[in-house]
Order: C-alpha cells, then structure tokens, then sequence
C-alpha cells in the first residue's frame, strides 16, 4: 500500500521539473520561502473573461477557474511549487490497494464550508456522483476521465473510497483536478445546478460579490482550515476583455497581474517601464494550437492530402515569428513537447511535417496532392474562432506557408458560438484551427479525442489501432511501458495525418514584485488557490 | 400640440413593436444555440440530446415562435424582462447595474461636445476662410476621422507611460465618490464627447453659413445691425434645428452604442452588455436592451420635434 505519495510515479518528473519552471522563477521561490509573509491586503488582477458559469465541474474556461478557485476545496491537488506533484487538500493522506482497484481517502477533520456546515466525506461522494453520474439536466464535461471508476463509497464521515473497475494510471492526476471543487451535499441534492449561481465553498477566500463584465470578489475566510492562511484580505479580479486594457492595469499598479497570459510586447514593455518593480515567470503550457482535419469531407477522406498539409507547414520558422507575437512556441507532437510524456526529437523529426528540411518536405508535399489528383494545388476553407491571439495570427502564418505548396485557404472566422456549432457539434468544416488544453500532462487528458467517437475528435476520424492503443496506456501503471504506447499512438495518429498540430503554448505571467510566493505553473488552471500568496509593502 | 403628442405617443406603441419582433426573430435565425452555449460551449456536444430538449422546454424554446414573443410582450408590460438565460438574475437588476454608467456618460459627452461644438462651429462660420476657420475644421475632421476607441487607447497609454497612472478599473456612481467618479469617467467623457463634438461643430459651421445667406440676414446687415446680434439673434436659432436633431440621435446612440470605448475604458455599460448577451444567445436581455435602447431612440426624438417649435416659433404640431 502507498501511504500519501503517488503511486504511479511520472518517468522523469525531475528533469521535466527543472525545464519547466524557468529560473527566475525558482530563484524568486527560494528568496520568497526566506522572507516573513506579510498580512493584509487585496491582490488586485486582471483577466479577460467573464465565466459562463461559477460551476466549475461544468466550465473549461481560465474565467472560472481563476475566479472561483480561492473559494473552494478539492480532494487533491498539484503542490503549488513542484507541479505536477499531488499533495492533498481536504484529503490528509491516501492508500491505493496492491490491486490498483480501490483508493481511500482519510478527509481532514475541521473543515467547514463557508455556510458554517462541516465538509464530510459525504460532501466529496455527492461532488463526485454529480461529476461522474450527473444527473438529467446536469452537464460534466469532464466525466469520460473517471469511466474506471465504478462506485464511490462512504464508509464513515472521515473516509472515501473509489473503487475501480479496472486500475487506472491517471486517477490520481484526475482527482487532482482543479475543477473538481467539493460542494456541500445538501445544495446539491436541493438543485444539480445550483452552483452555476452561487458559491458556498471550503476555500481560504469567501464569495463576496461578482458583476458581470465589471469585477469577481473574495474575502479572506477566517476559519480556513490550514491554520494562519491565507495571508490576503481578499482578492479582486477586475474583467476586461481588451488586452490592451489589461497591459495598461499592470503597468499603472491597478492591477498587480495576470494569470493567464499577455502578449511578448506589452509584458516587455511593462517590464522595461517598471523594470525591478514587476517579475516575469515564463513557463510552457500544456496547450497546443493545431488544424483538425475534417476526415469525413473529401478531399481530405484521403490520406495524401492530409499529409501534404501537415508537410507545407514549416513548424520551426512558424516557433521563430509567432513565439514573439503569440507564445506558441514549442514543436511537439500529441503531448507537451519536453515533457514526460513527448516523443524524442529524433523520432518526431521522421514523422510528416517535422523534419528541419522544408524544401524537401514542400517538394514532397506538392507530389503528394499531385498524385491525389490536384497537381494544380487546391482551395480549402479554414474556418477560425474570431479571437486574435493566438487563433488568428496562427492562422495568418499556416495560410501564407499552404500557399507555397499550392494550398490557397480562405480564412473564416467565426463568432465563438457559431465556431463550435459548426466545428465541433456539426462538422460543418473542412479545416479549423483546433486549440488543446489541458491542465496536466496527462496521456489520458491529451489522447482521449483521438478515439472513435469521442465527442472532443473534431476530426470525426476512427482508427481501431489508436482506440486501442489509448486504452491499453490508460490502465498501464508502469510509466515507461505507458509511455511507449502513447509514443506509438501518436506516431499512428501523426503518420496518418488525422490531426495536425501545430505549436505549444507558452506563457509570459507578468506580476509586480510585492506578490510573493505564487509560482506560476505550466497551465492556467491549477495554483489558483491563492492560500500562500501574499503582499509585500510597498 | 395635445393632439400631435398623443398621436406621437401612440405612435411609439407599433414602433417599439416592430423593433422588438425583429430583434426576437433574428435573435432566434442567426447560428448558435442558447441551450449549448449554457451546457458549456465547447465541450456541449457531449450533453445528451434529451438534456438539451429538457433545457429548451424548460426555457420555453420549445414553445412556438408567436407564443415566445407573446409571452415576453406580456412579461414587458409588467416590467418584467424576464430572467438572464446566462446569470439567472432578473434582466431589469443586471439593466440597472450599467444604465448609470451609460446615461452619465451619454450625458456628460453630450454637455461637452454641446459646449464645443456650437460655439467653435459658428465661429467657424462666422470667420470661414480664416486662420480660425482652419484650425477648427482640422482638428474636428480629426474627430471624425479618428476612431474614439484609438483615442481612448492613446489616452490611457499616454497616461500609463508619462504618469505611470491610469484610470480606476471599476466604475464608482458620483454620489458614492464623486472624485473617483471623475477619475474614470473623464477620459471616456473627453474621448467620446471630441467625436461628437467634432460631428456637431461640422453641421454647426453648415447650417450657420447657409443661414448667413439667407436674405433676412442680409436685411439685418443693411439695417446696420452689429454682428453679435445677426449671429445670436437672428442666425444661431434658425440654424439650431440640425444640430439638435443630430444631438438628440447621437444622444440616443450613446446609451448603448459605445461597444468599444466601454471595453477600452473597462466601463460596464449597456454598449458591452449588448454585445455581451448577444455572443451567449442570452436572449431576454437582448430582447430587453433593443426595447431599451429602440425607445431612448424614440422618446429622444420626440423631444426634438417638441424642441422644433421653440427654436422656430412658425413651427405648428398639428
């Protein structure tokens, strides 16, 4: 039995550690953990959304998380300064039997939710049959990540078990979710759906107020559970929109940062006005701009057109001019490139549109839609959601580099609504720029909408070897045998050009330097807690 | 006159009527679904179809077209807009949120370029050709010529980069603190009230020098009249009569035209919470800020047919 650790080790977590988390940030870590944490204050930042909804087990989107997760407790988390290392929350500890086939949970004593109750073991059971089992009514987007899971139990109000219909590699990692915010039992049994509406959280920060388009509050919780956190008086976000907007809050100290991204120019600019009053903590992210590939429409039923598109691509000039504009970055395949998971370079670089030598990858390219019949090139409609960074500008480049393997696309961008009806519900498109994010490094979370019939396989495509290749590594333990089997799904899914990625996200957190001890992670959805955090004097 | 307001009254019944309908059938034409958008947009497809067919009825979308209308025609007698499809708030709470904000800005950017523009305008005229003529004429083509959500860009740039200061991000109502009331509102004030300036002063310097060649001017000039009395006696109010009508439509566009320069701004406002409602399908509140700003539209421009008569006393309602 493992008591409290993982037991499904990641292969080389200290090497994918170090290359994530950039210097200065670990060195800013180090200078923090040295000073006396001040008490007081409201940490005042921006961001550019406002949530669908507070329900966070039913939203996707940074505009939830980032507002609402101070306000909650989830039973286990990623360890603010070591991702992707899972600590607890209002789990104190843990046991997986030898079988892999049940987890238990010991649920810290003391906890109380924001209403006076006191969060049991029964409040996580009904989070968990709400995100697994929802009831009519009632969406969770993220339930496809927990079909292993065949019962959760509550033998007594201290203790929860999850037993397995078969074990699972990422349990712990899912379970870590910072979506999966524990409710109390007795709202959700009035109403599923209260919580798109209302908080009533275990969190270090209290709900205070929210109006739309304008501002999101906390207040600190005084009977938090970790004793004398958080150090904040509240928090307060402030909603716009207009990145510009956002850039010129930082640098008037109306803001003291943004979590999800700005753009290189306006955080070089703040830097260069503020200079050693704003810290920058640049880390990769776990999301990924790419081109799903309708393979249901002609031409691209045909697998030499889908190649030739993926081979017209140049993805290290692409890193060169759109990392400076946009972040995207990084040329990887299916998972995080430099992660645990990514498949070496040298592998990568055989696959179709990886190899460093354009010319040769263009010549093959135009040959390829020759021998499927367009020796002349061919006209494709790429459709877009109408947000300029990074889905546009990523577009702009890949039209220009289709252009010179005789690939005209005709840009179509599309109002959000629209985007998803006709991408994603519909199928009405050729090509889409086809954004994945996720908020860990997880096989399961990246691979899962390359299966056959999953609803997040825009490209409606079916292949038995990848559908089998997924489950296989989804109930592998042993990390290295997992992680030669999501290599060889990946290798299926790029050699056939099913899907086409394009680059990795990086983000640039620009923050003033009187917020200590937040450490921003490769993703924008987990640290968002903001226990730790606190504000120097000015 | 009683008679010519009650008709114009009653006239604003169909008025509204027709607006209304023609925003709830476009509102229910254009792609994109309500029901998936609340389900979670990008990950909607993954909701069972009897889910989606339980919202809908619970919505009332399953419901016939006419009865839908009907039933939010009955709700907006009682002024009851019904509930936000997004929030779950009453719309008329989520309304009176922004409204504020709008109308002080409406408002105010109105004062200013009133202010502005009539006076430079007819000096404009009065002195056209000169010196004075030209200055004006430029920096008010300037004004039309420039986006005001650039200026307002410029502005808070200009403010951030030499003062290291920018405006609050949040609104505060004047009677709560007037002072960081000013702070906000000044910039978008200025910023919105030089475009409209600049369109009032243009039609202000035309309408003067048409009226400076009408023959009963000509008439005031041999009788020996001075020039202050030729312009604020007998020109300014005959040439009053486009510049109010243009004053009163730009007004009215103001409440909730103002997209861009609210978001600039990070000002809440109805303009945002139009463009807001309409990217989620959220179709009470666009049905209710079309009624809204459709009978600002109206109200305002029977007040400038009232105003007609005061500038030019031959003018009779019937």
């Amino acid at each position: 039995m493992t008591n409290g650790i993982q037991p499904h080790a990641k292969p080389f977590t200290a090497v994918a550690l170090a290359s994530l988390m950039i210097i200065t940030s670990v060195a800013a870590v180090e200078t923090w953990a040295a000073e006396t944490p001040r008490r007081g204050g409201v940490l005042l930042a921006v961001i550019g959304a406002d949530p669908p909804s507070l329900d966070s087990h039913q939203e996707s989107t940074f505009a939830n998380i980032q507002l609402v997760a101070p306000l909650y407790s989830t039973l286990l988390q990623y360890d603010p300064y070591s991702y992707p290392k899972i600590i607890g929350d209002a789990a104190t500890e843990w046991k997986i039997a030898p079988d892999g086939l049940t987890y238990t949970f010991k649920i810290r004593q003391g906890i109380r939710f924001h209403d006076g109750s006191p969060l049991t073991a029964a409040d996580v059971k009904a989070t968990y049959d709400k995100i697994i089992w929802p009831p009519a009514g009632v969406l969770s987007i993220r339930k496809a990540a927990y079909s292993e899971i065949e019962r959760v139990e509550v033998p007594d109000a201290a203790t929860v078990v999850f037993r397995l219909k078969f074990p699972s590699a990422s349990l712990l990692d899912n379970l870590a979710s910072p979506w999966n915010v524990i409710y109390p039992k007795k709202y959700l049994d009035k109403d599923p759906n209260y919580f798109k509406t209302n908080v009533v959280g275990s969190g270090p920060f209290k709900f205070k107020g929210y109006t739309r388009g304008s501002t999101f509050e906390g207040e600190r919780n005084p009977d938090y559970f970790v004793k004398d956190r958080p150090y904040l008086d509240g928090y307060k976000f402030f909603i716009s929109p207009e990145t510009s907007v956002r850039a010129s809050a930082i640098r008037s100290g109306r803001a003291y940062v943004e979590f999800r991204d700005l753009p290189g120019a306006d955080v070089d600019a703040i830097k260069k006005q503020l200079g050693d009053k704003v810290a920058v903590q640049e880390t990769p992210m776990t999301g990924q701009w790419g081109i799903a590939i309708n393979n249901t429409v002609k031409p691209f039923t045909d697998p030499r057109v889908r190649k030739a598109l993926t081979l017209g691509f140049d993805r290290y000039t692409a890193s060169r001019v759109l990392y400076p504009l946009t972040g995207l970055k990084y040329v990887g395949g299916l998972m995080r490139a430099g992660s645990d998971w990514a498949m070496p370079d040298a592998d990568l670089q055989k696959l179709p549109g990886f190899g460093k030598d354009i010319e040769k990858s263009r010549a093959e390219a135009r040959r390829l839609l020759a021998e499927a019949g367009y020796p002349n090139g061919l006209k494709v409609v790429l459709k877009n959601r109408n947000v300029k960074l990074p889905y546009q500008d990523f577009a702009v480049f890949l039209i220009q580099e289709w252009r010179k393997i005789g690939v005209e696309a005709e840009h179509r961008p599309l109002e959000t609504a629209a985007w998803f009806s006709d991408v994603q519900n519909t199928g009405s498109f050729e090509l889409s720029v086809a954004p994945t994010v996720e908020y860990a490094d997880d096989p399961d979370q990246f691979l899962g909408r390359y299966v056959t019939g999953s609803t997040q396989n825009w490209g409606r495509f079916s292949e038995p070897r990848v559908d089998d290749l997924f489950s296989r590594q989804a109930r592998t333990l042993d990390p290295h045998e997992r992680k030669r089997l999501v290599n060889e799904l990946e290798k299926i899914v790029l050699e056939n050009a099913y899907y086409m990625p394009g680059l990795w996200w990086t983000r640039k957190v620009v923050h003033w330097t009187k917020m200590r001890n937040y450490v921003a992670p490769p993703n924008h959805y987990t640290n968002q807690k903001l226990q730790d955090v606190w504000l120097a004097a000015d | 006159m009683r008679t010519y307001l009650a008709k114009r009254l009653l006239l604003i019944v169909p008025t509204l009527l027709g607006a209304a309908a023609l925003v709830f059938l476009i509102m229910r034409v254009i792609p994109g679904d309500v029901t998936l958008l609340i389900f979670g947009g990008d990950q909607a497809s993954q909701v069972d179809p009897k889910q989606l067919a339980a919202m809908r009825h619970r919505l009332g979308l399953d419901q016939p077209l006419w009865v839908q209308f009907a039933s939010w025609l009955w709700g907006v007698l009682r002024f009851d807009f019904g509930t936000s499809l997004w929030t779950g708030r009453p719309v008329i709470e989520e309304l009176l949120v922004r409204l504020p904000l709008s109308l002080e800005l409406a408002v105010l950017a109105t004062i200013v370029s009133v202010l502005l523009a009539i006076p430079f305008g007819m000096l404009a005229a009065v002195r056209q050709d000169s010196w004075v003529d030209y200055v004006i004429r430029v920096v008010s083509i300037g004004g039309l010529a420039i986006p005001s959500f650039w200026v307002g860009i410029l502005i808070i740039l200009l403010l951030v980069i030499f003062f290291g200061w920018g405006p609050p991000l949040e609104f505060t109502p004047p009677w709560i603190n007037p002072w960081a009331n000013v702070q906000q509102m000044i910039w978008p004030v200025l910023t919105v009230g030089y475009r409209y300036a600049a369109v009032t002063t243009r039609m202000t310097r035309s309408t003067v020098l048409e009226v400076m060649r009408e023959d009963y001017i000509r008439t005031a000039w041999a009788k020996g009249l001075r020039e202050r009395a030729i312009v604020f006696r007998h020109a300014m109010k005959n040439a009053m009569l486009p510049v109010v009508t243009l004053i009163g439509t730009e007004f009215a566009f103001l409440i909730g035209g103002l997209v861009v320069t609210e978001t600039v701004f990070t000002l809440n406002g109805v303009g945002r919470f139009v463009v807001d409602a309409v990217a989620h399908r959220d179709y009470p509140v666009v049905q209710a800020l079309v009624f809204l700003i459709a009978l600002s539209f109206v109200v305002v421009n029977l007040l400038i047919d009232l105003t007609y008569a005061w500038f030019d006393p031959r003018i009779r309602y019937r």
